[in-house]
């Protein structure tokens, strides 16, 4: 039972990781109708930006700072910019095929200009564990839920409770009614791309120390984002956490009870599964968008 | 001074004008109704007129100012309002916050959207809006689950929630129960007295916009084809012709 719990627990920490780049894939397939298949190269390149930073010096908090300002403005500004608005106008299909580019193109960039080998990386919350009714707890598992649980339900409370959140849910209903209401609406999807790049380098800081800084350490964390997405509902932002926790949770008890072998296998099976019986997610809705 | 004038707007799609050096103006306060068969560039003309299609040529003016070619963002915070003949509520939005957000980015700052209440102000207004289109009793639910009708009225009341000077009513009868349509010129009547605003709305229902409006455009083919009085509309030989033909 203390093994369950301790898998249970470290599951529901890494499903949270993975729900922060699940959110990202939602948040920008709503406002911008864009499926980035380079997000997890996204969540690669903070990484490096905080390993280069320490490398200089900085500690691990200075540099992940400096990291989401160059995410906001690589991941962010630049994207959209010159990857995503020249795009839209020809259809998902050719966001998708740019953003499979873009992946390989990060990746290969990484591994030319930097290094191949994979670089360890500390953890914000330390290596300690201590003992709770017999269940081994990390710190790291604990700050990692902490940290993901909070930035997720701010994110919820922005989106829900401020002006600038409810104009981005407007935008993302209904770009051209919101634009006659007066609704900058260039500026609401540049925040949702934003708000992206925070997410990602987010999900780099925490994930980074069990996935090692690597070229291509975004390969299984974008798939697996992509599938929780999917698995949630890919119009809705709390699916995308229910999501990213399910796929964390069952890929820990099928890497301990069944085989590790085919722990990375989960969320591809969940989500066959999930799309057979309901192809809108597990709190998707039909045709509707909403951040 | 007009509150709006309309120069010589003309839109050509390939081999066909939509609209073909259309011109008019509205006064302060006035009602302006703009009829016309379908296909006739009636709904080409208003968004032409706001920025959401760009013109091949002409001009607009409001309050004196050249708007040609601003952007439905540029002219809302003008204090141009406008509806769609198509619904255009944020359907996962209560009644009351879509009230409210389509006031609320007239306002305030960036910090102050950032962090300021949700309502920013504008519950008071919301309150005043839901009360005068006797939507209070649903004013909470999801504006998606409200009826084609009451949908309708959220769609005018969000188009007044900002006091817009100008607001353009595309076909604010459509889908409309025949039973509320007195209700509802009743109530746009009540807004022009209220507000002092001035609109233009397009209709197909004939005794709604002889009744409501001042003056009335007919448009066919593209083109002004008479403008009076409804009385002289509905006496003019040339629009009873292009409605019910020779």
């Amino acid at each position: 039972m203390t093994d369950f719990m301790q898998l249970l627990l470290s599951g529901v920490a890494m499903g949270a990781i993975y729900a922060m780049a699940a959110l990202g894939f939602t948040l920008l397939w709503q406002a911008a109708g864009t499926i980035n298949f380079a997000q997890g190269e996204f969540v690669m390149l903070p990484a490096f930006a905080m390993l280069i930073g320490m490398s200089m010096g900085l500690p691990l908090w200075a540099s992940f700072i400096v990291a989401v300002a160059l995410s906001i403005l690589v991941l962010g500004a630049a994207f959209k910019k010159w990857i995503v608005d020249p795009m839209r106008g020809s259809g998902v299909v050719s966001v998708v095929v740019a953003t499979l580019g873009l992946s390989i193109g990060l990746k290969s960039f990484v591994k030319a200009g930097y290094s191949a080998e994979p670089h360890p990386f500390p953890s914000i919350f330390g290596d300690e564990v201590f003992k709770l009714a017999g269940v081994t707890i990390s710190y790291s598992d604990v700050g990692a839920l902490v940290f993901a649980g909070l930035m997720v339900v701010g994110l919820q409370m922005f989106l829900n409770k401020t002006i600038t959140g409810r104009a981005m849910q407007a935008v993302a209903q209904n770009t051209f009614s919101a634009e006659a209401l007066g609704i900058n609406v260039k500026r609401m999807i540049f925040y949702t791309f934003a708000i992206n790049a925070i997410l990602v380098s987010v999900t780099a800081l925490l994930i980074t120390p069990t996935y090692l800084a690597k070229f291509d350490m975004g390969d299984n964390i974008g798939l697996k984002a992509f599938f929780a997405a999917i698995i949630g509902g890919f119009n809705n932002s709390r699916g995308a956490l229910l999501g990213g926790i399910l796929v964390g949770v069952l890929e820990n008890l099928a890497g301990a009870y069944l085989t590790p072998a085919y722990k990375d296998g989960v969320a591809l099976v969940l989500f066959l599964a999930v799309i057979l019986v309901k192809p809108d997610g597990l709190l998707g809705t039909p045709q509707e968008r909403k951040v | 001074m007009s509150i709006l004038s309309v120069r010589d707007i003309k839109k050509i799609y390939g081999a066909i004008q939509a609209v073909g050096g259309v011109s008019f103006d509205v006064e302060p306060g006035e009602i302006l109704g703009v009829i016309g068969p379908n296909g006739s560039g009636k709904t080409t003309l208003f968004n032409s007129i706001l920025g959401q299609i760009k013109p091949d040529a002409g001009k607009v003016e409001f309050e004196g100012k050249d708007i040609s070619g601003g952007s439905p963002l540029e002219l809302s915070r003008l204090g141009v309002g406008r509806t769609f003949q198509n619904l255009q509520v944020f359907g996962k939005l209560s009644l009351r916050d879509n009230l409210i957000l389509a006031a609320q980015e007239h306002t305030g700052t960036f910090w102050g959207r950032m962090f300021a209440s949700p309502d920013n102000g504008f519950a008071d207004r919301a309150q005043e809006m839901l009360d005068l289109f006797r939507l209070n009793h649903v004013a909470d639910l999801p504006a998606g689950s409200l009826s084609y009708g009451q949908q309708k009225l959220v769609d005018i009341a969000m188009a007044f929630m900002p006091k817009p000077r100008l607001v353009l009513l595309d076909e604010p009868c459509a889908g409309v129960n025949p039973s509320l349509v007195d209700g509802l010129r009743e109530l746009l009547v009540e807004l022009n007295k209220k507000q002092g605003g001035s609109f233009i709305v397009i209709e197909h229902n004939m005794d709604f916009i002889m009744k409501l409006c001042h003056r009335v455009v007919c448009m066919v083919e593209g083109k002004v084809l008479a403008v009076g009085k409804p009385e002289e509309i509905q006496g003019n030989r040339a629009v009873l012709e292009a409605y019910l033909g020779n």
